[in-house]
């Protein structure tokens, strides 16, 4: 990691960089962002096929309590990951059983289990507030430049190359499970077994972008770039592509302009912010092109 | 011709209701089985449970030899979401290659999706969204996705449903040419007609098997009739 930060900095000295790339934490952020904003964008297509974008909105907010619970059980406040973890495979491996041993609509157990994890995490983040610096909780939720850490950043490299063979080597069958899951099973796909990789990726990205979005912001890096890219595609590499683009480039911008600006703005929230600026261009783009 | 599929005592119940009665046949190699009957008879479920999409009771044993080469499916109409971007092409590459669909298709999968869809007359369509394709261009795709496997054994529901009589003809002329290469072929129909003159072999369900009929007219006759293929004006070409 220094050999970049260093490059970053030479760059600065040399003019070609404006004086916030002076900064280290800018550098990490910027490395933690485009690591991110693939992932998710990649991940955000297969959300939108599968219908899971309340389901990945759901597992974001059991980071809530996954952190809580983390710093009750003594990890470090800024990097509560084991425990953020393990509570969120454990929030959508339950929820996915009991979907699949049950006939209760989807939405509905969804929505059971968001109101859960809400008030679960609002009640243990109160009691632990006593404990540890609020603001500390603050990056957590909602994510904030100046924490991320060279061992943030070799987790989440790890995170996205774990993500990225898995996304590699069984998109076009999760794709085919999710649009002809009869048919698929036929061809020998093990669907419950994707499912469950699925479930397993979610969890593993939300973990890989606490630091820079905040656990409570990934559900909707999941999902608006996606959308967005949907209503502008016309075929899947397209929205593949798109998804991607619009989800790094959120990340690049929500790190670089609120730090252009000295606005005091969580990356998160300003990450998200653009992703629906985003979300807005797309329908204007589709409108035009329907008039067109 | 050879055993291709046993049937022994196979059942159905979902949730203590009796689907289908046990039922046993025999599936014969380049044989086109027809399943029959009336609306809720149970002729998916039963094909389903052939499938294994559902539980059923009873034996089914399988005899083939290549057990890479298993069984195709042709699902009765699937529905697509209308705004989902993904095409025809991108949707059978899927069924051909395990390489992921936002890389470069590499040419031989190109060629070969187009002749697939060629041979369901589907050819320059492949750039339309799923949801763009009425039902009878959507029970094509399905038709092409297991063309583009090499299997001993065919389920086909409802094969017809949706189609006109041009690619009515074309489908029966695809099943014909499989049933002539030795190609197990079991198809749910409706259509009595269709069924009495291309069936082998004819089963009547109605919560359980309550009719085998062998079709000699059929087994005489079928390897040397072809259905009529007609143009777009309905016209017979051949």
């Amino acid at each position: 990691m220094e050999f970049i930060r260093q490059w970053v900095f030479s760059l600065y000295e040399i003019g070609v960089l404006p004086s916030m790339f002076q900064y280290a934490f800018l550098t990490n952020a910027l490395v933690a962002g485009l690591l991110i904003g693939p992932l998710l964008g990649a991940l955000g297509p297969l959300v939108i096929v599968k219908r899971l974008a309340f389901f990945s909105e759901a597992v974001g907010h059991g980071a809530l309590t996954g952190v809580a619970l983390g710093i009750l059980l003594g990890e470090p406040a800024t990097q509560p990951f084991v425990a953020l973890f393990c509570f969120c495979i454990l929030f959508a491996m339950l929820l996915h059983w009991i979907k699949s041993r049950t006939d209760i609509p989807y939405d509905a157990l969804v929505g059971v289990f968001l109101s859960f994890a809400i008030a679960l995490g609002a009640a243990l983040i109160l009691y632990v507030a006593k404990k540890v610096n609020v603001h500390i909780l603050e990056n957590v939720l909602f994510g904030s430049i100046l924490t991320v850490k060279d061992m943030d950043i070799w987790v989440l490299l790890l995170i996205t190359a774990v993500s990225a063979v898995l996304i590699i080597k069984g998109a076009n069958r999760a794709l085919l499970a999710s649009l002809s899951p009869d048919l698929a099973r036929v061809r020998g796909v093990n669907i419950r077994l994707y499912d469950y990789i699925f479930i397993l990726l979610i969890a593993l990205v939300t973990v890989a972008s606490v630091k820079v979005v905040g656990a409570i912001l990934v559900g909707a890096l999941l999902l608006i770039p996606a959308t967005s890219a949907r209503m502008i595609s016309r075929n899947g590499r397209e929205f593949f592509a798109y998804s991607v683009l619009f989800s790094t480039l959120s990340c690049i911008l929500g790190i670089l302009l609120p730090m252009a600006g000295a606005l005091p703005i969580p990356s998160g929230a300003a990450i998200v912010m653009i992703a629906s600026v985003g979300f807005v261009l797309s329908l204007i783009i589709r409108r035009w092109r329907v008039i067109q | 011709m050879s055993v291709t599929v046993q049937l022994k005592e196979m059942s159905l119940s979902l949730n203590d209701v009796e689907i289908l009665k046990p039922i046993s046949a025999t599936l014969q190699s380049g044989r086109l089985h027809a399943i029959t009957g009336p609306n809720g008879a149970g002729k998916s479920s039963f094909l389903k449970c052939l499938l294994g999409l559902m539980p059923h009771k009873g034996q089914i044993k399988r005899h083939w030899p290549d057990k890479n080469r298993g069984v195709a499916y042709v699902p009765q109409q699937l529905a697509f979401e209308p705004s989902l971007p993904i095409t025809i092409e991108e949707y059978l590459t899927t069924t051909l290659t395990s390489k992921a669909l936002f890389f470069k298709r590499v040419s031989s999968v190109r060629s070969q999706v187009e002749v697939l869809l060629e041979r369901v007359g589907l050819e320059g369509k492949e750039h339309l969204r799923l949801g763009q394709l009425s039902g009878g261009e959507r029970q094509r795709l399905m038709f092409a996705q297991a063309l583009g496997q090499k299997r001993h054994l065919w389920c086909v529901d409802e094969p017809m449903t949706g189609l006109d009589v041009t690619a009515q003809a074309l489908i029966t002329q695809e099943l014909l040419s499989l049933r002539a290469q030795g190609v197990t072929l079991l198809v749910v129909h409706h259509d009595p007609d269709w069924v009495s003159d291309y069936a082998d072999e004819v089963w009547s369900i109605n919560g359980g098997l309550v009719g085998h009929q062998v079709n000699l007219h059929a087994m005489g006759t079928m390897r040397l009739k072809t259905p009529k293929v007609m143009n777009r004006n309905q016209e017979v070409v051949a």
